[in-house]
């Protein structure tokens, strides 16, 4: 078993630096794939700041003043739920001080001047509302109705707000989804090409193991192995590519006038962290499928 | 009654077997015969007569259109893909340009052999030594194979094929490339193996070889079994 193991890893060391120029290209393509896929991640979750607030089709949201009394509260709530054709009642929503500081801390994560201003005392409670028709022109006749309410703060409606961010982000989640998965093919269709020269200049080795009886799976594992090592190579860059991406962003956003929102456009370390294995791991698993076809293609030589 | 005597079990036999390649060439036609353990068999005839393809049946590296190959009382047609490396440890193979590898040491070459296979490395430090005295190179072993003669080079490829102890040797024309003198060496080397209890089929169409050694000859004809004779020559 020893011998194997350590046969499997001498020859794929071996055979990585024979072809080093070919190799170079299937792991620079992964690399590059990889980083747009990961790129991906970071850009929806950015968005997601922005948008948080808007989740679960909320069509408007009711500010409410932080000095405002309860009865002035149960006034708005009242108000609300007496216009049932329009305001979805089941889906009604009131955040209470603290959630509203929680959701806060999301939307300006990169803008703490924004942040600092705000305290849980200080910081508006809000209804988010949900319409039961999908009719801007109705929401929009309720908002002016609700301004005028005492304790009021403002009303803010998606279509003012987010329209533009959504359509931006769902164009954008779209072109690097389609150029990364096109770029994870090249990448898959690279690593093939490698492995299977790879095997092309040992089909004599290959020849004599199959005459003395080694199995398909003993001459196929170190051609899969060196094929799983250029995609993970090849994730290993993407994620220091997505890293000093991230950084230079997050600081350069930071720069923005606060209350823009691009200044939320950030993202969280532990989630980068985590987009950083998912990249490594989409990166080991192109590398294996690639090499596995090439392998078993190519065997009969 | 097979040549060879019935007190024998037979370790191949060659039920009607016929062999078409594409085109509808047809490589070997109706073929049987049977080879008990331990013989000494010389497939002879012209270039094209079938008597490589007849051993690429018996190692598995060809499957007959009809007919039955049996190996050590195995099937191959029931023989799984998989099952196939192990068919194989039970046979070496030996060829006219020796298939050597050319950046591996003599030693190496034969290690490579018991590597594959997943033989442990104290295994291969006794038998790669064994093998290459029993055919002559010891002291060669850190050579490579182009600092070797021919029938140099054909040594280690014997040793390649025998280090695992196999039932049977399958050679395709080992003396094709080599001079007379060398040959008779060659030749005299595969009878000592035979005589330790491998059964050696080989292909050739060296009518000295042949006429010398006086073992059994099976000679084939456009893939026809024209001629089968105990302690035969080439004619």
């Amino acid at each position: 078993m020893i011998a194997r193991v350590a046969y499997a890893v001498r020859e794929t060391w071996a055979s990585f630096r024979r072809n080093l120029p070919l190799t170079t290209a299937a792991v620079l393509t992964s690399a590059v794939s990889l980083l747009l896929v990961g790129a991906t991640f970071l850009i929806q979750r950015a968005f997601e700041n922005l948008l948080i607030q808007w989740r679960g089709d909320v069509e408007m949201i009711v500010f409410v003043r932080s000095d405002a009394s309860p009865e002035q509260v149960a006034l708005v709530d009242q108000t609300l739920r007496a216009s049932p054709t329009i305001v979805d009642v089941d889906k009604l929503q009131y955040l209470d001080k603290a959630q509203s500081y929680e959701e806060a801390k999301r939307i300006f994560a990169g803008d703490p001047v924004t942040l600092s201003l705000l305290t849980p005392e200080t910081i508006p409670t809000q209804f988010k509302v949900v319409p039961v028709a999908q009719d801007p022109t109705l929401v929009r006749s309720l908002a002016d109705q609700y301004r005028t309410l005492p304790g009021v703060e403002a009303v803010a409606l998606a279509e003012d707000e987010f329209e533009v961010i959504s359509t931006l982000s769902g164009f954008v989640r779209t072109v690097t989804l389609v150029m990364s998965l096109v770029l994870l093919a090249v990448a898959i269709a690279l690593i093939w090409n490698t492995i299977r020269t790879a095997m092309f200049a040992r089909r004599r080795e290959i020849e004599v193991m199959k005459l003395v009886g080694a199995t398909n799976w003993f001459i196929r594992v170190p051609f899969m192995l060196e094929g799983l090592l250029q995609g993970l190579i090849g994730g290993v860059l993407a994620c220091g590519g997505l890293w000093v991406l991230n950084s230079a962003w997050s600081s350069g956003v930071a720069g923005f006038k606060p209350g823009t929102g691009i200044s939320s456009l950030v993202v969280p370390d532990g989630y980068l962290n985590s987009t950083m294995l998912v990249v490594l791991a989409i990166g080991a698993a192109a590398g294996a499928v690639g090499s596995a076809i090439a392998a078993s293609r190519f065997l009969d030589v | 009654m097979a040549p060879g005597g019935g007190r024998f079990v037979p370790v191949i036999r060659l039920d009607n077997v016929t062999k078409v390649y594409d085109h509808d060439v047809v490589a070997v036609r109706d073929v049987s015969f049977e080879v008990p353990k331990g013989q000494f068999v010389f497939l002879v005839g012209q270039s094209g007569s079938g008597k490589s393809t007849l051993l690429r049946l018996i190692n598995r590296s060809e499957r007959p259109e009809r007919g039955e190959v049996w190996v050590a009382g195995r099937h191959l047609g029931d023989l799984a893909d998989s099952r196939v490396p192990y068919l194989r440890r039970s046979m070496g193979n030996v060829f006219q340009d020796y298939k050597l590898l050319p950046n591996k040491t003599v030693f190496e070459n034969v290690a490579f052999a018991l590597e594959v296979i997943g033989k442990p490395r104290h295994v291969v430090d006794t038998q790669v030594p064994l093998a290459l005295e029993l055919v002559g190179l010891a002291g060669k072993e850190g050579r490579f194979p182009n600092q070797l003669s021919g029938g140099e080079q054909q040594r280690v490829s014997i040793a390649r094929a025998f280090v695992n102890r196999p039932l049977i040797l399958l050679a395709d024309e080992p003396t094709g490339n080599l001079d007379p003198g060398t040959s008779e060496g060659i030749m005299r080397l595969l009878e000592e193996i035979n005589e330790l209890g491998t059964t050696v089929v080989m292909a050739t169409h060296d009518h000295r070889v042949v006429n010398e050694m006086r073992k059994r000859v099976i000679a084939l004809d456009r893939g026809v079994v024209v001629r089968d004779q105990e302690r035969g020559v080439y004619e």
